[in-house]
């Protein structure tokens, strides 16, 4: 018994803590997802290997392999390209939209395809490491450890979330957001501009993929896929959450997070894949609107 | 008479347009049989593939085009064709002839089982969840390594006939294959059950009150479709004469999309053929610089999908224009 409680004492809490942290990531990467879906019920498939080019592209020019600046100099420079990059993509892909959003959704593939490519040819397929410019600290609370690097990730986390909750719960673009994810025609009627409202959750949501690449990155390392690969767990966490709830994929994030330090630690870390798959399939079928839907019987 | 009474579909006289293009095929799958004669061995190996990469792109647009969804895990399916031939070839050693229908049946049933789960969930999400089997196929295989071999993968090497030229072998089977299921994909069009799930697609409400509910079709489709791909898998994994993780990424999944794509979902045997080669050959053309292939297949993704939006309109402005003129 006492056995237990250690362990509990030991793994458990600094397992749901780094879950946390980590949940916050996914949890920005799953955000965007649902900012995109939501204004123009578009998946955007490309949005991590977007966010993996903005890595790459800072990697690029603090490493002077493109450049040679500083660190945010450089992230400023790849934000800029990240929204004209989604600023493309929207403009490529609106025109689809009205007719079909599973062929909009397709055609967000074809946008990831390429700037995958482009990625593999300005980087190659090496692995790079970029590391964060970040306090170098840990301290020890209540048997936690606490490290400089966490600290970071759920000030930035808060702040950014806590800004774009504020942009959209009290500005006109937001009100504008939420009027036009409600219902896009009538809001259309009603003299709304439909297309500066999708330009600025295209670009918001790229922004959010930017910063959450670049705070996972110091946790793995660079390559051309990893960052892809990280935004299944996003995907999840979209799910979760209902994929047109920003507080639900919020939740969802740290939720997937959790579990998914748990699994890997308790059961192994070699099914982290499959275990997501199992974790969405049973997410829809559980509560298909999303975790924070009211419940109420379907229409037959 | 009694003719129109047997069958509706015979009754129907078959366009003029449909019999020129009836006989390109059988032109065609002539000229693709009488090809070995005529071109050098390593395009003969890439023309296996390449057939076998037609049916697997036939399996994606069958999803498309009877359940109006879109997978980018149908690599999952063909694995489990591919990986079954390897396997009973290595445990059992049989032949293709014993596995092939094994595979198909188990691409069927997994197909039907991963479709379950999600008979309610449509668009997107099954977009979504079929990603994340993809995401999740390699660590599968790599897990059970002491069936599949691991990172290294397995050989398929024993023959369908004996004695026969194996590289013929590796040709004419995927083409057999191809032409096979081209001939059952067109005679389903014109099967009630077919029809049904063309109905059910179009008008779900409908389609109900005739008594195809929606979930029927939609488990129906997806193992028919997951069967084919599981057919692609085996006769991918004889063509190609060996199987392994790296050949089935989330990266397969997505080109066998791109694939149907580029074929804009056709279901005839010419335009399998085009998604096939594009999937083979373009690669092949461009292996100095393997880098250029995504770019090229997203680029291609987008050009055929933006090309089928506008030309419509255009060709539709242009006419009217040429109305008032």
């Amino acid at each position: 018994m006492n056995a237990v409680l250690d362990s509990l004492a030991f793994d458990l809490f600094p397992l749901v803590w780094s879950g946390i942290v980590t949940g916050c990531l996914y949890a920005l990467g799953a955000l965007g997802l649902v900012m995109i879906f939501k204004c123009s019920r578009v998946v955007n498939f490309s949005h991590g290997n977007v966010a993996g080019f903005a890595a790459f592209l800072v990697y690029g020019f603090t490493s002077g392999l493109l450049l040679a600046v500083s660190w945010g100099v450089a992230v400023l420079l790849a934000a800029v390209f990240i929204v004209a990059i989604a600023f493309l993509t929207y403009a490529l892909i609106s025109p689809l939209i009205q007719t079909s959003d599973l062929t909009a959704t397709i055609a967000t593939l074809g946008v990831g395809l390429i700037v995958q490519g482009a990625t593999l040819l300005l980087f190659g397929a090496d692995i790079v490491s970029l590391d964060l410019p970040v306090p170098r600290f840990a301290t020890s609370v209540l048997g936690l450890r606490i490290t400089g690097y966490d600290l970071t990730v759920l000030s930035v986390a808060v702040v950014t979330i806590g800004a774009l909750f504020l942009v959209i719960d009290f500005t006109k673009l937001g009100i504008a957001f939420r009027a036009i994810s409600s219902n896009a025609f009538a809001a259309e009627v009603c003299g709304l501009n439909l297309a500066r409202v999708q330009v600025f959750a295209w670009s918001v949501a790229a922004g959010l993929g930017v910063i959450g690449a670049l705070l996972i990155v110091p946790t793995t390392f660079l390559s051309a896929t990893t960052v892809a690969a990280f935004m299944l767990q996003a995907f999840a966490a979209a799910v979760i959450g209902g994929f047109a709830s920003l507080p639900g994929s919020l939740i969802g994030g740290i939720l997937i997070g959790i579990l998914m330090n748990l699994f890997t630690f308790y059961v192994s870390p070699e099914y982290a894949s499959t275990f997501l798959l199992v974790v969405i399939l049973a997410a829809l079928n559980v509560f298909p609107n999303g975790i924070l839907a009211p419940v109420r019987g379907s229409r037959v | 008479m009694s003719d129109a009474l047997a069958s509706p579909a015979a009754a129907l006289p078959v366009p003029p347009g449909r019999v020129l293009a009836r006989g390109a095929t059988v032109l065609l799958v002539m000229g693709l049989a009488a090809l070995p004669f005529a071109v050098q061995g390593s395009w003969i190996y890439a023309l296996g593939i390449t057939f076998a990469n037609a049916v697997a792109v036939l399996s994606v647009s069958v999803l498309v085009r009877y359940g109006g969804e879109v997978s980018i895990g149908h690599g999952f399916f063909a694995a489990v064709g591919a990986y079954t031939v390897a396997i009973m070839e290595q445990r059992l050693g049989v032949s293709l002839l014993v596995s092939l229908p094994v595979g198909v049946a188990l691409g069927v049933v997994s197909g039907i089982a991963f479709a379950w789960p999600s008979r309610n969930i449509s668009g997107i999400y099954l977009a979504v969840s079929t990603m994340a089997l993809a995401l999740a196929l390699p660590e599968l295989i790599n897990n059970a390594a002491s069936f599949t071999g691991g990172y290294q993968g397995l050989y398929v090497a024993e023959p369908l006939v004996p004695g026969l030229s194996m590289s013929l072998q590796r040709y004419y089977v995927p083409l057999a294959a191809l032409v096979l299921v081209a001939l059952a994909l067109g005679q389903f069009r014109r099967s009630r059950q077919g029809m049904a799930m063309l109905l059910v697609r179009t008008h779900p409400a409908a389609a109900d009150a005739f008594g195809t509910p929606r979930v029927w079709a939609r488990v129906a489709v997806m193992g028919i479709s997951c069967g084919v791909a599981a057919l692609a898998g085996c006769v991918l994994a004889f063509a190609s004469s060996t199987v392994s993780p790296s050949g089935f990424t989330l990266w397969t999944s997505i080109f066998f999309l791109v694939g149907s794509v580029v074929s804009v979902y056709g279901l005839s045997l010419p335009r399998a053929l085009v998604g096939g080669a594009f999937l083979t050959l373009v690669p092949q053309l461009l292996s100095a610089s393997g880098a250029w292939i995504p770019v090229m297949y997203g680029v291609a993704l987008l050009a055929v999908i933006l090309a089928g939006h506008f030309l419509p309109r255009l060709s539709a402005r242009i006419r009217r224009q040429g109305g008032t003129a």
